[in-house]
């Protein structure tokens, strides 16, 4: 099951960027949070996006509210959750309801940006979170998937949508193997609003080592901002198809100490950022409630 | 819809789940990742009760557990996988390679399926929704039926109303009546419970009647949706119930190892299912400090 698990469901991984002190997983975290802005209701799952949120939450989004799924708007996060029912998602909330009143919602055009994840993505920001079929096909997969959830229709009606996904070549693939959340479809005018669909769709693909966007007329992904130390030739030959690359290509800057302090202290256990392998360093259920209570003050 | 509206529905959790459900039923489960029914699941389990459907939204362990032990037959559905730590290795054997059967799936989006238990709810045939228009969902799930707006917008997507033979449903506090009271998130359990021919209520605290309406507008469930109502302390974990424990990540994790290997899954079923008479061996042998530890931790955070 290897790489497939981890960004499917946007795990992290305890492996350092190379000559870096952080993370790939640390680094896309740190680059998801700067697409938020302040005031925003923003629609995150649980994983590396929850813990971008907060970060941004930390830092100049200070207003930002959180939506889950299951029913919580707006909790104050002290403590990262695991699912998106946890007892955690509910923390200081300023509303607790249900899941069809938030996915209403979500339809109904309230909520501002979506963060989401896929095992594969096309170049026109369509995913993939169902099956993979190698040789088999949607009925008896090589790996089945856990499915939409909410991601298809935060991807069908949510303002605009940031994808986080590690640059692989398996994953950027000219066509995926199943259509669960829409991108821009087949990338012709309007595609989007002939299906029906009211969302703005994706506008960032943030990566393990760049940052992707979408042409504004022909809705394809193009590479838009690379890593420090990143070659574009690296990135070219980790996408499957023949990748456009912005005239004025930007570089990012290498996440400051503070931000990286703040995102360590919101995950104090590494169980997010640092997936398996983190649980395993851990002693055991004591020690993961004591750094529990330490970060969040009580 | 009881058939019983007369008093006292109090039961214990063996004579609820072998009244109610049935080899080859159709059944959902309340909660969303988080207040799941665990305890009801674990019986479902030693009872040896097959052929089940779940329709459902979002499922992570009592799913894995259930197709593991060889429950389901179909899945009707939006998600299952195991949260953050990863997929559901049961499911994933079952869809894969048909170990230790076939699991039919029909794929949903959560909003999807959200509508199709508020249809049931409101007693109408459908519901319409504008997710999943334009994918594959569509072009694999012939139920979905996408329509131009008959009022002259633009195309929708109908979804058939959801009608389990059965609903479980984990709250905090209900009374014997069966009036369910949940704090925090409620998921889609008010439209479960009513979709579904019979609910069944677990709860962590069985309450007098007067307190029920002391707050009344935090119940979820009124008596009229309730068949049985049966008192389960802990009934979730290791999932999280809101203002009594928190989710157990480690033991989850635990879990998730474990359950990579056919062999390694079973070894933990019999252990910590067939292994326990009921849900309070289960707790003896996870550990009462273990889970008065994690109460304690939510009771920093919520309480009620």
């Amino acid at each position: 099951m290897g790489t497939l698990e981890g960004v499917s469901l946007m795990k992290g991984s305890s492996e350092l960027v190379k000559g870096k002190s952080y993370t790939a997983s640390e680094l896309m975290a740190i680059t998801t949070a700067k697409e938020f802005k302040d005031w925003e209701v923003a629609f995150v799952g649980i994983g590396i996006p929850l813990v971008a949120g907060i970060l941004a939450k930390r830092f100049h989004a200070p207003n930002l509210s959180i939506v889950y799924e299951s029913g919580c708007i707006g909790p104050e996060k002290y403590r990262v959750d695991f699912n998106v029912g946890d007892s955690s998602a509910a923390d200081e909330a300023l509303c607790l309801t249900s899941e069809w009143h938030v996915f209403g919602d979500l339809q109904a055009g309230y909520y501002d940006i979506g963060v989401l994840g896929g095992a594969q993505i096309d170049r026109f920001g369509n995913l993939n979170t169902t099956a993979i079929y190698g040789e088999g096909d949607y009925k008896r997969p090589k790996v089945r998937l856990p499915g939409s959830g909410g991601g298809n229709d935060i991807g069908s009606s949510v303002g605009r949508v940031v994808i986080m996904m590690r640059l692989e070549k398996h994953r950027f693939v000219p066509r995926v193997d199943f259509l669960t959340t829409p991108g821009f479809l087949d990338g012709t005018p309007g595609a989007r609003e002939r299906a029906g669909l009211l969302g703005g769709g994706p506008v960032a693909v943030v990566t393990s080592k760049c940052v992707f966007r979408f042409h504004p007329e022909t809705r394809e992904m193009y590479l838009d901002t690379i890593y420090p130390g990143v070659e574009v030739d690296e990135i070219r030959q980790s996408v499957g198809w023949d990748l456009l690359v912005a005239n004025e290509l930007k570089v990012a800057e290498d996440p400051g100490e503070a931000e990286l302090a703040a995102l360590r202290a919101a995950d104090p256990a590494n169980l997010i950022m640092g997936g398996a392998a983190a649980r395993q360093k851990l002693s055991g259920l004591d020690e993961f409630l004591e750094l529990t209570l330490k970060y969040a003050g009580k | 819809m009881t058939e019983n509206n007369h008093g006292n529905k109090r039961m214990t959790l063996r004579e609820a789940v072998s009244a109610y459900i049935k080899d080859g039923a159709s059944i959902t489960f309340g909660g969303f990742i988080g207040r799941d029914c665990v305890a009801a699941v674990h019986e479902i389990i030693r009872q040896g009760i097959k052929d089940l459907t779940v329709i459902d939204d979002s499922k992570t362990d009592i799913m894995d557990l259930l197709v593991g032990a060889g429950c389901v037959r179909r899945w009707e559905g939006a998600y299952l996988g195991y949260g953050a730590i990863g997929l559901a290795n049961n499911v994933r054997r079952a869809v894969e390679q048909g170990i230790p059967a076939t699991l039919e799936v029909e794929d949903w989006s959560n909003a999807g399926i959200s509508m199709r238990f508020l249809a049931g709810g409101l007693n109408l045939p459908f519901m319409a929704t504008r997710s999943m228009l334009g994918t594959d969902i569509i072009k694999y799930n012939e139920r979905i039926k996408v329509v131009d707006d008959p009022y002259g917008g633009s195309q929708v997507a109908l979804v058939p109303a959801a009608r389990p033979e059965v609903a479980v449903i984990h709250v905090q506090r209900a009374d014997v009546l069966g009036n369910a009271q949940v704090w925090g998130f409620t998921g889609n359990d008010e439209n479960k419970a009513r979709a579904a021919r019979h609910t069944i209520i677990t709860c962590e605290e069985i309450v007098p009647t007067e307190q029920i309406r002391r707050q009344g507008n935090m119940t979820l469930i009124p008596f009229y949706c309730v068949d049985a109502v049966v008192q389960v302390p802990y009934g979730c974990y290791p999932q999280s119930c809101y203002g009594f424990y928190s989710y157990d990540v480690m033991f989850c994790g635990d879990y998730h190892e474990m359950s990579k290997t056919r062999e390694g899954f079973l070894k933990w079923l019999d252990e910590y299912v067939h292994g326990c008479r009921d849900h309070n061996e289960y707790c003896a042998k996870v550990g009462w400090e273990r889970l008065q530890a994690l109460s304690h931790l939510e009771k920093q955070f919520n309480r009620i």
